[in-house]
């Protein structure tokens, strides 16, 4: 590139941003006096005034996310090599991080504060907890994206699965990896900030709930551009981190279709209830061990005398399972939304990779920006109805969606490239008939980490803006110490992850056997 | 099970000691904090830091803990903390809590007495604008209110108490936030007396506050709980508490501007704003401080207040006996002093 043409990109990325600040502005003074929206001006004057007091807060949420951050991707990293190195462990490992994933704050977040007492524990915990299943769920997707051959090269040798994961393997999930640190950078901070719900002293997410109590609109958009502005650099740093790594050449991956051995009906249903016994005695045992109070840490037991066999168990189920349809109606959509919007943006960012520049920070931006303090915008453009939870949801959804399909798009090995060029296909058809089909165990390792996302996220929305289903339940029962209710709502959530979770790997396992054996491969 | 470290203390610790103290303990971390070992406890707020509990901000500064032989750690509550929890748990001594919210964690098996009052007339209140206004509950008629869905019961129980047709309000779900009502999208809102108004007037709009106490709620808030097993095994530091905790609210109603601008510096961390907080102690101060405190002292209550807390109670579809109330650590307290 030439220093003239370089200048020229520069000056248009000025403009461009010039003319969004501008905009932004302008909406800000459209809606002023309601209370919902600062403009950089505003923003910008806060911060001025308040930089020591915005600094330490700030310092004291990073702290806690990067805590969380390390521990949470070491934790994604140590088990999928465990999954990897003993087959048998992965669908007890698939599970029980499921399970742990689908745990609700509402739920976890008081048994935290009373675990750890005063402190920076539940921060780091939350913010752990939000990231270890989306890195670990495309990672084993990567550790699986290696040629044949090179594992066939490591077994002449003689070596066993731990080489084959060391040198092969390993690499092979790079690019994957680096997918999941950069998903899990905003969703570290976020986890932090409504990690202070739990009662802190300090921290960005103490001063956006007192922002918000106190109609301090400014203070409110500061706070959240600074999360913004975190998670920006946090996934940028994430991006350069695998740049270094990885020199960005994907392998060709061929492997013959897999002939499945199928096991008996009967086999997989026994194993499967074996696992299912084992998360229940985790749970129980876990809480158990600690000495949790049974008046708050509910076991299955319990859960089970109120859904089941003890006195009103009709009446418990049917308020439960009428909220539980009135979420699943708006995560579904927001679900399915979200995978397509997130789909098609990486799409148009392979094809328009100019527009790339201009997607990302912003789908970073949505997804760092905590729900409650976007939640009163989207709520003032889509109502309080279906289309505003329906959005939100897809939100949440779409941000690791883009990021993973990106990646996944990029996959695309070089000789395959250089066909198509030979042939002078064009940006489009190489997309089609080589970028998707390479992106695939990417987008379904998406499909796969964003059920657990939804189902939350829905909950979220339906607390803060509907007052419906679910997430309104388990707040109301947490507020009225109604803890067999909020357990029997995390139990009935976290088995329907589980079953929309099945159906995604039925799905996938048919598309694989065609395009991607080597996934399949044990 | 590790702690974390408790990144708290240190604050506290330099306001107890003061500066030249605290250079001592730097140098020596490990060496007796003092000759007479004080006993730790935890004290449960409901919420994030403020002048909210700017009389347990006095009691800790003033050193009536301390010299009670308490050393009290005071652990803020939070939007996804609650204070049951940490009490039943036994990792909090003493909780501040609610008579609504209390009984009903009696109902789901916790062992919980109510020791003290600190609010007597409950905080809830209705705010709307002086041009469109709801002055009594039957203006409510017609109305659209905002509030979270969570508080339905007490807007059914404010209708009951006052004759009000509940299903000609239009209940619209929003988040703790009096903007829906600054920018017209509900006709008033559902809030405690002392915040959302508070910072409405603080951006110029004064709102008409129809506190939901005048109208007939009678439910205690800001209340003290325990349980039963710490009063009995542990009655002493309960009673050095609440007694610090009297002491602290006495001096903050002899000056409340006093106990904003302690609140405001002993917490530089929370966001806090000093005319806010003033303003809100001022407004907190007729709530909590009423003949029946000026008669017998701060937190009381009698019979009578238990039996009107029973019947409003009773509304919100809670049983509960007057025992749930017990007035002997208070006694001791007040007796005592």
């Amino acid at each position: 590139m030439t220093p003239a043409r370089r200048d020229r990109r520069w000056l248009r990325a000025v403009l461009w941003l010039c003319a969004v600040l501008g905009m932004w502005e302008l909406a800000a003074l459209a809606l002023d006096g309601r209370y919902i929206l600062a403009g950089p001006v505003g923003i910008a004057g806060y911060m001025a005034g308040h930089a020591g007091l915005l600094g330490r807060a700030l310092w004291a949420t990073f702290q806690s996310a990067l805590l969380g951050y390390l521990c949470g991707n070491l934790a994604a990293v140590a088990l999928a090599a465990l999954a990897l190195l003993l087959p048998v462990s992965e669908r007890a490992v698939r599970l029980f991080s499921l399970a742990v994933f689908c745990l609700p704050l509402i739920a976890t977040g008081p048994i935290l504060r009373v675990l750890y007492g005063p402190g920076i524990g539940p921060q780091v915990t939350l913010s752990a907890l939000g990231v270890f299943y989306t890195t670990l769920v495309p990672l084993l997707a990567g550790l699986r994206a290696a040629p044949q051959v090179w594992l066939d090269l490591v077994d002449s040798y003689g070596r066993g699965r731990w080489a084959a994961l060391r040198h092969v393997r390993g690499m092979a999930a790079v690019p994957y990896l680096v997918a999941g640190l950069q998903i899990a950078a905003p969703a570290a901070f976020l986890g932090a900030m409504i990690g202070e719900f739990t009662g802190a002293e300090r921290g960005v997410g103490v001063l956006a709930l007192r922002a918000m109590r106190s109609l301090d609109v400014e203070a409110t958009w500061a706070l959240a551009a600074l999360a913004a502005a975190v998670s920006i650099l946090a996934y940028e740093g994430a991006g350069r981190l695998g740049r270094l790594l990885w020199p960005g050449a994907p392998p060709v991956l061929l492997v013959a279709p897999v002939v499945e051995r199928r096991r008996a009906p009967w086999v997989t249903f026994a194993l499967w209830l074996a696992l299912a016994a084992a998360v229940l005695l985790v749970w129980h045992g876990t809480m158990e061990l600690f000495g949790l109070n049974a008046f708050f840490a509910k076991r299955p037991g319990d859960v089970w005398a109120f859904l089941v066999t003890g006195a009103g168990a009709a009446e418990h189920r049917e308020v439960l399972f009428a909220a539980l349809g009135q979420t699943l109606a708006m995560a579904g959509p927001g679900y399915v939304a979200g995978l397509a919007a997130g789909a098609v943006l990486a799409a148009l960012c392979v094809l328009a990779p100019r527009a790339a520049g201009a997607v990302l920070p912003v789908a970073v931006t949505l997804r760092a920006v905590p729900i409650v303090t976007t939640a009163p915008l989207i709520v003032l453009a889509l109502g309080r109805g279906a289309a505003g939870v329906v959005t939100i949801v897809a939100v949440m959804i779409f941000f690791p969606t883009l990021i993973a399909c990106l990646h996944g798009l990029r996959l695309v090995p070089r000789p395959v490239i250089d066909v198509f060029e030979t042939y002078a296909a064009g940006r489009w058809r190489t997309l089609v008939h080589a970028r998707l089909p390479a992106a695939l165990p990417a987008f379904f390792a998406s499909a796969r980490m964003t059920v657990p996302a939804a189902i939350l996220a829905a909950t979220v929305a339906e607390w803060l803006a509907t007052g419906t289903g679910i997430g309104n339940l388990m707040a109301l029962s947490s507020s009225t110490s109604d803890y067999n209710m909020l357990w029997s709502a995390v139990a009935v959530l976290t088995l329907v992850a589980v079953l929309a979770h099945g159906a995604v790997a039925l799905a996938e396992r048919a598309v694989f056997a065609r395009y991607a054996p080597e996934q399949l491969r044990r | 099970m590790t702690r974390q470290p408790q990144t708290v203390l240190p604050r506290r610790r330099l306001l107890q000691m003061g500066g030249a103290a605290l250079g001592a303990a730097a140098l020596s971390p490990f060496a007796p904090r003092a000759a007479r070992a004080a006993t730790p406890v935890t004290f449960q707020l409901s919420w994030l830091h403020s002048v909210q509990f700017g009389g347990s901000y006095i009691a800790q500064s003033k050193g009536y803990w301390s010299d009670l032989g308490l050393d009290v750690a005071l652990a803020p509550g939070g939007p996804n903390a609650p204070v049951e929890p940490p009490v039943v748990a036994g990792t909090a001594l003493l909780g501040i809590s609610a008579a609504d919210y209390t009984a009903a964690a009696v109902e789901n098996g916790a062992p919980f007495r109510i020791l003290a009052v600190a609010m007597q007339k409950n905080p809830f209140a209705i705010s709307s604008l002086p041009d469109n206004p709801v002055n009594v509950p039957k203006d409510l008629e017609g109305k659209s209110i905002g509030m979270a869905t969570a508080n339905t019961p007490v807007l059914e129980a404010l209708c009951t108490l006052n004759d009000v047709d509940i299903g000609r309000i239009e209940v619209v779900p929003t988040q703790y936030d009096g903007a829906p009502l600054l920018a017209g999208q509900v006709d008033c809102l559902l809030s405690w007396a002392t915040d959302l108004p508070v910072a409405m007037a603080m951006k110029g709009a004064d709102p008409v506050v129809m506190l939901l106490a005048d109208h007939g709620y009678a439910v205690h808030s800001q209340t003290y709980i325990a349980t039963e097993d710490s009063i009995a095994n542990r009655r002493a530091d309960l009673v050095a508490l609440l007694k610090g905790e009297v002491m602290g609210w006495t001096d903050y109603h002899a000056d409340t501007d006093a106990a904003a601008e302690l609140t405001v510096k002993m917490f530089p961390d929370a966001g806090l704003d000093l005319a806010t907080q003033k303003l809100q102690a001022e407004r907190q101060l007729p709530l909590m401080f009423t003949d029946l405190t000026e008669q017998n002292g701060f937190g009381w209550f009698t019979d009578e207040t238990v039996a009107a807390n029973v019947e409003t109670l009773a509304l919100l579809g809670r049983q509960v006996s007057p025992d749930l109330w017990d007035r002997s650590i208070l006694e001791e307290v007040h007796g005592g002093a």
